[in-house]
């Protein structure tokens, strides 16, 4: 017999009951519900009545048919979690239960379903998951780790991305104090200890701690640490934070702040002048090489400065040219050679190079200066082609002298020549005689010219000349001495007017020739209408002791024989006693000691020999 | 060969001036033959010829190397001298220094004497060659 419900009397009642319920006969067909039911599932409130459940949800799986079955044979089973479209076209989440229906009998006719919705639930569920899957995506995208400590019951929860930091495994559980051991022994952990402490104790948050930590496996690595407190009804009750990992980057600024070290120490000890300007050509850095040619001891008293004030108007003025010349073309000068002068006077001559400094967009934001000081360079380049000019200068005299003995041995030879031609032909034995006396003349004039070309070559080639200290005055007494008879004979008046202690170096031989030679010269010369007078004196000049000898004697016309003065055999007065060599071998013993030899004259009035003796010696 | 008039020796070396005069007077006919000590007295000598109208040597013998005014300077100095007949100059040195060589070249090119450039020692040969009128 099939057992019909009634449900007329009671159905007033389902109907209000405030969750949403339908009744169901053991056919799946709804025989009653709620309003609450109708009015979700209904348009219109129409009810629903007498159609089948599956018809009314389509969606419902078959497995339900057995829940319901077995429900129908009183086990009802809980029916899970459903998302459902309401008349409104909404997904809402129920949870469905179910309960055999009795009828007064204690038989089972049918089912009632409850539906509670739960969408507020499901979906707060599901945003719950999506933010999980945020900060765990965050976690690992950003590094950045948690943790929380629960104070009440001391636990300490670590992230996986915590976890990860401290290379321990996933299933390694933290505890407070283990925790604090993988800080780095010492500031790191003394650091971590008491923040931990503050926060506890003080409620103060702490955050940006760098601190270094050594990992499960024995790895050392930077980590940033932050915590605070949390509360809960005004109690602290644990504390969370963060935990990052920031090893790549401070170890990236280590090493950039090693860089930078590096770079500079090199910059200051480079022995170039090294500089950067900006585009106003101000200077804004300087090593120490530049600070040492400024004569600062602290690059601060140059930066910020431009060439105007550090140099002349005009020098800063091309400076600046060159500069913006640099900067606009992004040319660099390389290797110029320059000369710098500084506000003191002083001048450097530098190998400067300028090369522009390029922004990202390939515009020049100011030039980094280079400039090696070849000052010294310079002087011994100088030195040099002073050498070269020495060598030439004494090449050249070298060829005149040959030239000079070439000439006189050829003359005293073509004398012989000619002489012994006359002798072979000639009958005449008074003639004869005559040329044989000739003959001994040529011999003797011979051996003179070889007498004096010896002596040239000797100054000349005499390297080991021995210079020494001597007193002039001593030297000018011994060679008046050696002079008198022909001073006296010439009447002549020595007036000495050298300091007593002055001294001069030079060889003592050397000394000797040249003030027996220009004394000789000075009275030899005299202008017979007057009476001769040499006066002799001394001083230092420079690097120089000077010799000066002055006489009133006949004088040379310099313009006529200025060049051919100190040349060998060249006399300029008719003087019988006129040989042409004492200038020339003085000169030559002046020149051997790096000394030089001035010379003033007037004819008629007289004539002034300086001689530069060189004290560097 | 035609007789010549008047020839100068200008040299600082008596034993030089002793062989030309010997070699001259041997080879050559002549009224007469000078010789000064360096150049000054022997300008100073021909410059006072040419303002009295007295015949100018038509061969002077030259050497360059001299005291107080050298071969070189007598040169330039005689070659003022405006002389309309046609001198013969010899040069007579033992220099071999290529500078000589070029004054001599020099010289030569602006004078419209004869200048002759000749190395000591001189031989007879050399000498009746050189000791005709130009």
């Amino acid at each position: 017999m099939i057992k019909v419900p009634l449900v007329s009397n009671t159905s007033y009642i389902i109907r209000q009951l405030p969750t949403p319920t339908a009744f169901i006969d053991t056919d799946h067909n709804i025989v009653q519900t709620s309003d609450t039911w109708t009015s979700i599932f209904n348009e219109n409130g129409e009810s629903s009545k007498s159609k089948s459940l599956f018809a009314v949800f389509p969606k419902l799986s078959h497995k339900w048919k057995m829940v319901l079955d077995n429900c129908f044979n009183g086990n009802p089973q809980p029916m899970g979690i459903h998302q459902v479209i309401d008349a409104k076209g909404q997904e809402l989440w129920f949870e469905w239960t179910n309960a055999p229906w009795y009828d007064m009998d204690e038989n089972i006719i049918g089912a009632i379903i409850q539906l509670s919705n739960i969408t507020d639930a499901v979906n707060n569920e599901l945003e719950l998951n999506k933010k999980n899957l945020l900060l765990q995506q965050q976690t690992e995208i950003t590094k950045i780790g948690r943790w929380e400590y629960n104070i009440v019951d001391n636990q300490l929860f670590w992230c996986s991305t915590t976890k990860a930091i401290h290379e321990v495994p996933e299933h390694f559980s933290p505890d407070i104090e283990n925790a604090i051991y993988y800080f780095k022994e010492g500031h790191s952990r003394n650091a971590i200890s008491m923040a931990l402490f503050e926060a506890q104790n003080n409620g103060k948050a702490y955050s940006n701690l760098k601190l270094q930590i050594i990992t499960d496996t024995g790895k050392e690595k930077w980590v940033m640490a932050g915590g605070k407190p949390i509360y809960n009804k005004g109690e602290m009750v644990g504390l969370i934070g963060t935990f990052q990992d920031i090893h790549e980057q401070v170890e990236a600024s280590i090493k950039t702040i090693d860089n930078e070290k590096l770079l500079r120490i090199l910059i200051d000890n480079l022995p170039v002048n090294v500089y950067i300007k900006d585009t106003e050509s101000r200077k804004v850095l300087i090593n120490k090489a530049e600070c040492e040619y400024l004569g600062v001891k602290d690059p601060k008293e140059i930066l910020g400065k431009t060439d105007f004030e550090l140099y002349p108007y005009e020098s800063a003025e091309k400076s600046r040219a060159e500069d913006l010349r640099v900067m606009k073309t992004l040319k660099p000068v390389i290797g110029k050679e320059t000369v710098n002068t500084r506000l003191n006077g002083k001048q450097t001559s530098f190998l400067s190079s300028k090369i522009p400094l390029l922004n990202n967009k390939g515009i020049a934001y100011g030039l980094v200066g280079i400039s090696l000081d070849i000052s010294k360079l310079k002087e011994k380049e100088k030195e040099l082609r002073n050498i070269i000019n020495i060598a030439s200068v004494q090449n050249k005299k070298l060829l005149n002298f040959a030239h000079i003995v070439s000439h006189n041995l050829r003359s005293h030879s073509a004398n012989f020549s000619m002489l012994l031609n006359f002798l072979e032909s000639e009958k005449d034995e008074d003639e004869k005689k005559n040329i044989i006396e000739m003959l001994t003349q040529a011999s003797n004039n011979l051996l003179e010219t070889l007498d004096n070309l010896n002596e040239v070559v000797s100054i000349n080639t005499n390297t080991n000349i021995e210079i020494t200290e001597i007193n002039l005055n001593d030297k000018v007494l011994d060679a008046s001495q050696n002079l008198s008879a022909f001073i006296s004979n010439s009447k002549a008046k020595i007036e000495n007017n050298i300091p007593a202690d002055f001294k001069v170096k030079s060889v003592p031989a050397y000394l000797d020739s040249i003030l027996t030679n220009f004394i000789t010269n000075a009275v030899k010369y005299r202008d017979p209408e007057r009476e001769s007078l040499v006066v002799l004196s001394a001083e230092k000049k420079g690097d120089y002791s000077i010799l000066t000898i002055a006489d009133n004697g006949l004088g040379i016309d310099l313009k006529k024989y200025g060049e051919k003065l100190f040349g060998m055999y060249k006399t300029f007065h008719d003087h019988k006693d006129a040989r042409g060599i004492g200038l020339y071998l003085t000169k030559n013993q002046i020149d051997a000691m790096n000394g030089k030899v001035e010379v003033v004259s007037e004819i008629g009035k007289g004539t002034e020999f300086k001689i530069f003796f060189n004290e560097k010696n | 060969m035609k007789k010549i008039s008047d020839i100068t020796i200008i040299d600082d070396d008596a034993i030089t001036v002793f062989g030309l005069r010997k070699l001259i007077s041997s080879s050559v006919e002549c009224n007469s033959i000078e010789s000064y000590a360096n150049g000054k007295i022997a300008i100073d000598a021909l410059t006072d010829f040419f303002n009295n109208d007295h015949q100018i040597p038509q061969i002077i013998f030259l050497d360059i190397n001299m005291p107080i005014m050298d071969g070189w300077e007598f040169l330039e100095a005689f070659l003022e001298l405006p002389i309309k007949e046609r001198i013969r100059i010899n040069i007579v040195t033992s220099s071999i220094d290529p500078r000589d060589q070029k004054q001599w070249e020099f010289f030569k090119s602006k004078s419209h004497h004869l200048i002759t450039f000749n190395q000591k020692p001189i031989d007879r040969n050399t000498i009746t060659e050189i000791t005709q009128v130009s």
